[in-house]
């Protein structure tokens, strides 16, 4: 079955429209002062944290010219782990509730974009845009980062390595309604730039040679969309946690769906199938496991079995 | 446009050094010598994706490297050996991105015009809906080439557009660079092995060895049997008759004294 591009993108807002209104009133008993409010606090997380992932992740590929990588190899999440088992190992679980959801967002966020312009700023320094060059460094340091949160996390007790857990899921009920204004302000500037330079990023996905031919200054794009896929990432990460390979799950989806277009529907469709998943996930964690298992364990097993189906009917057809 | 004194190390390594040489206008100048004699590396240096180490490249008595690149990109165009990428593109989208020095990405009916034309020029019509990763090797060829075309600028930079094509699609490639330069009068630079198809289809020769410069000046005048011997090590062997130029290198002259 093939469907026109304007259908496939008609069909996804449908069925999104629809998850979101099941999410916001099933079994809500239209409870308006309690039940539906934090429903839709909930709803503008996994909105917000829907777009990150999409377009960071896309992005990414674009750049790196390989469709089974995202962000996360650059380290950002393994940073954002230590910070947090750090944090539990030098103030226990107060210190997370000393700085409050509100600080521990703004300082995560800070501090992934602070390891971010550094990883750039030793790039720019050695005088060379390789992105090889990135990646590698990036994958190093996640392992070593890796390597030292798991040492503290032996160092940590098993009450607070509970707490841990928690945050190294991902969740949508950690956001507070003033953090998503201020992300939900952060990622619609991101997106703005992005789309301002969409036809850019379809030159970009040609390689660095064939965009360097055709007037794109190859150098000065790779940190811009770096940057922005720096921001969106720390922003998710810090409102939703980590989402490890949802990124790949996204945007290969997008590429089996559309496979012939441009990032002018790949993007927002990317943007809508993320949410989607997320939507899918939460509502399956709330009515149907009641909260005994986590959004990620869904995603990724959901998102792998259908991954895994995809390649080997590809295999299959070809 | 020529080059100045232009060098390229890699490390330690010196891959040019010190090369000047003054590229014709509305000619076609082939780039040969053996591997490893820095043609490759001269044509990237000017097509900018690789930055000198020292010396400078001028195009009508500018410094390149003080040209922007989005604007440079509307004077020298370049195609290195057709790369692989992601995106799934019928040859038509693939030619519209020659266009995007010009437009942006907004195709104007000027640019609609100038993609017909180089899809023309090429004889690309019946090709022009297919995906190019379900077309030949020679056919991907000129659908790049084709791209590069439409991006209409005077300068055309080709690295090695012959590699892996059968002798029928080499000839057709070559032919439509020649008819570039002389109906269209634009100047075209290219790297290329084929010693025979460097004589019989170009007016200008710079010939490179270890990154220095050998010799350069017409097709005629310098491709002569004690140069090409020297250049390349072999035992060449020159025949001139109406169709053009031979150079026969494949066997050893017997020696019958």
């Amino acid at each position: 079955m093939r469907m026109s591009l304007t259908k496939t993108c008609w069909f996804a807002a449908l069925s999104i429209a629809l998850l979101a209104l099941a999410f916001v009133l099933l079994g809500s008993g239209l409870d308006t002062d309690y039940v539906i409010p934090k429903r839709l606090v909930r709803l503008a997380s996994i909105v917000i944290g829907g777009i990150c992932v999409a377009v960071s992740a896309i992005v990414f590929q674009v750049l790196v010219n390989n469709r089974i990588l995202t962000p996360s190899i650059m380290g950002y999440e393994a940073v954002y782990l230590l910070w947090q088992a750090m944090l539990l190992l030098l103030l226990g679980t107060h210190g997370l509730s000393m700085l409050g959801v509100h600080g521990n967002f703004l300082v995560s966020v800070l501090l992934m974009l602070t390891y971010s312009w550094a990883l750039q700023w030793w790039l720019l320094r050695r005088g060379r845009n390789d992105v090889y060059v990135l990646l590698l460094l990036g994958l190093v340091l996640t392992m070593v980062i890796g390597t030292f949160t798991q040492f503290v996390q032996l160092r940590i007790s098993p009450g607070e390595f509970a707490v841990f857990q928690g945050v190294s899921y991902t969740s949508f009920n950690r956001a507070k309604p003033q953090t998503l204004l201020y992300a939900a302000i952060a990622v619609a500037v991101a997106c703005a730039v992005v789309r301002k330079t969409l036809a850019v990023l379809d030159v970009l996905a040609l390689g660095r040679e064939q965009a360097i031919s055709l007037g794109v200054p190859h150098g000065r794009y790779l940190q811009l969309y770096l940057a922005l896929i720096a921001i969106l990432v720390a922003l998710s990460t810090s409102l939703v946690g980590p989402t490890a390979f949802m990124g790949i799950f996204v945007a290969n989806i997008v590429y089996a769906l559309v496979p012939h277009a441009r990032h002018r529907v790949m993007l927002p469709l990317g943007c809508v199938v993320a949410i989607a998943i997320f939507l899918a996930a939460q509502l399956l964690v709330e009515h149907v496991f009641n909260y005994k298992t986590t959004v990620s364990i869904l995603v990724n097993l959901v998102c792998g079995v259908y991954f895994l189906a995809l390649i080997v009917r590809k295999r299959g057809a070809a | 446009m020529g080059v100045n004194h232009l060098s390229k190390q890699y490390g330690g390594r010196t891959v040019l050094s010190d090369v000047s040489v003054e590229f014709p206008a509305q000619r076609v100048t082939s780039l040969i010598g053996p591997n490893g004699a820095g043609k490759s590396t001269l044509l990237m240096l000017m097509a900018r994706l690789l930055e000198p180490s020292s010396g400078a490249i001028q195009w009508q008595e500018r410094d390149v490297s003080r040209i922007p690149v989005a604007e440079y990109a509307r004077h020298v165009a370049t195609l290195r050996q057709a790369p692989g990428f992601n995106m799934r593109l019928t040859v038509e989208e693939l030619v519209a991105f020659g266009r995007f020095p010009h437009s942006r990405g907004a195709l104007t009916v000027q640019d609609r015009r100038a993609m017909d034309e180089a899809i023309a020029f090429l004889s690309l019509e019946s090709l022009r809906h297919a995906f190019i990763d379900e077309i030949s090797g020679g056919q991907r060829q000129m659908a790049f080439l084709a791209m590069t075309i439409a991006q209409q600028t005077d300068v055309l930079l080709l690295d090695e557009p012959l590699n892996n094509l059968d002798m029928r699609h080499a000839v057709q490639i070559m032919r439509a660079l020649r008819r570039l330069c002389d109906e269209q009068g634009r100047t075209v630079i290219l790297v290329i092995h084929d010693i025979n198809f460097a004589v019989n289809y170009s007016d200008h020769i710079v010939a490179l060895k270890n990154g220095a410069l050998r010799f350069h000046g017409t097709a005629q005048d310098v491709v002569t049997e004690t140069r090409m011997a020297d250049l390349y090590e072999l035992d060449f062997e020159i025949t001139r008759n109406h169709r053009g130029c031979f150079c026969n290198y494949f066997t050893f002259r017997e020696d019958h004294s």
